[in-house]
């Protein structure tokens, strides 16, 4: 007797996740420059649409957390924006006449993964 | 076993970071036990005329210093000389135990000075010097200009000589840094190159003048991604095609990457009598 028709079905992940998450801080030439969090959104913006134009100022970027004392912030951007929004943060080299340099700690596809760095990890 | 890292604060401008401070050392060491790509950062350093006013300068603004906690675990000093008559003088690099100890140094230009430089640049302004250099010059690296329109179309036969030889085509990213002109031109540049040479032999570098223009191994290996290049050529930009100019260069100053001169101290007479050690090794084969 023929054995019945096995029906398969494939599914393939490519990248499961949506939106890519960078851990960043902003480092100035001069101490003492504050900003605050919109402040921070708009320069980020700002950068975004000096390199890239207006299309892609308008991508979705969320900032989850931002500590004004050390300047460093996470950041969400979904995954087709990342290489964008990476390089135009690089790229930057002033705010209203001061230079600055943003600093890219970590970027990782999951939240989870920036609250730990391999490369800090005590083996024992 | 590990060790768990600190992070170092970069050395701030006003700070007197001289070679032998324990923030570099420190640095510099958990710099090169990183496992993660080797990474080699190029500074700037402008030495037309006061010489030992800037490389106090340097010292002291730490960009030799900074290279490893931002993560990079080798700097390349760059010593840029104009030439304006034909024939110049080339000052002697500053000796390496007065900046730094073992540090490449990058030199524009060729002279007979050369052999104290490890690796060797050279900057063409014109089609035919361009065609040289890829195809006859012995250097190690071929700079692409950013900060002007190209004054020349690239043709695919040069390059790809150049390509076989091994010489690597260099692109800077700090005059992108600065200027919104600047950018534009570089980029316009870069995928210029990038159409004809496919990627290959392309090494990414920042001119930095001051610490805070020098950016993170991984965000150059982004940026190679504005430029044209795929992820894996983006990457080895940053990595593997700089250890092959340093050791194109190393290969340079031997005989065909085989034999090497090394200066032995005079111990006695006898050594005066006997030839040198490269005329030895020619005679006996």
């Amino acid at each position: 007797m023929p054995a019945p028709a096995a029906t398969y079905e494939r599914i393939v992940y490519k990248n499961p996740s949506e939106h890519h998450y960078m851990k960043v801080h902003l480092e100035f030439q001069d101490h003492g420059i504050g900003l605050n969090a919109a402040q921070f959104k708009q320069l980020l913006i700002s950068a975004l649409k000096d390199l890239f134009g207006e299309v892609d100022a308008a991508l979705p970027l969320d900032i989850l957390t931002y500590e004004e004392k050390t300047l460093s912030a996470i950041l969400r951007i979904c995954s087709s924006g990342l290489v964008k929004l990476w390089s135009s943060m690089t790229l930057l080299g002033s705010y209203k006449g001061k230079k600055c340099a943003f600093r890219v700690i970590q970027v990782s596809p999951f939240l989870l993964a920036l609250s730990g760095n391999s490369r800090e990890l005590a083996l024992n | 076993m590990g060790r768990r890292r600190q992070q170092y604060a970069p050395a701030s401008p006003n700070a007197v970071s001289t070679s032998s401070s324990p923030d570099f050392q420190k640095a510099y060491c958990r710099a090169q036990r990183d496992p993660y790509f080797y990474k080699i950062l190029k500074v700037h350093m402008n030495f037309e005329k006061r010489v030992e006013g800037n490389a106090k300068i340097f010292r002291h603004g730490g960009v030799c210093g900074f290279g490893p906690t931002v993560g990079y675990s080798v700097v390349a000093i760059n010593h840029v000389v104009e030439f304006k008559e034909k024939k110049q003088e080339i000052e002697k690099p500053v000796a390496v135990s007065e900046l730094f100890t073992t540090f490449p140094i990058v030199q524009r230009a060729t002279s007979s000075r050369v052999r104290l430089y490890d690796i060797v640049a050279v900057f063409p302004k014109t089609e035919k010097l361009f065609h040289v250099a890829c195809t006859h010059l012995d250097v190690d690296l071929v700079c692409i200009t950013v900060a002007e329109k190209l004054p020349f179309y690239f043709k695919r036969p040069p390059i790809n000589v150049a390509i076989d030889r091994g010489v690597g085509f260099e692109l800077v990213y700090s005059p992108a840094i600065k200027d919104s002109t600047m950018r534009r031109y570089t980029i316009s540049n870069a995928l210029n190159l990038m159409q004809v040479c496919k990627g290959k032999n392309v090494i990414i570098s920042s001119a930095a003048e001051r610490p805070l223009e020098i950016r993170g191994p991984y965000d150059v290996a982004n940026l190679g991604l504005l430029f044209g290049l795929s992820e894996s050529d983006a990457k080895a930009a940053v990595s593997t095609n700089c250890r092959a100019v340093l050791l194109h260069g190393e290969a340079r100053k031997t005989a065909f990457g085989i034999i090497s001169t090394v200066k032995k101290p005079r111990t006695s007479e006898v050594d005066d009598d006997s030839l040198p050690a490269c005329k030895k090794a020619k005679c006996e084969s």
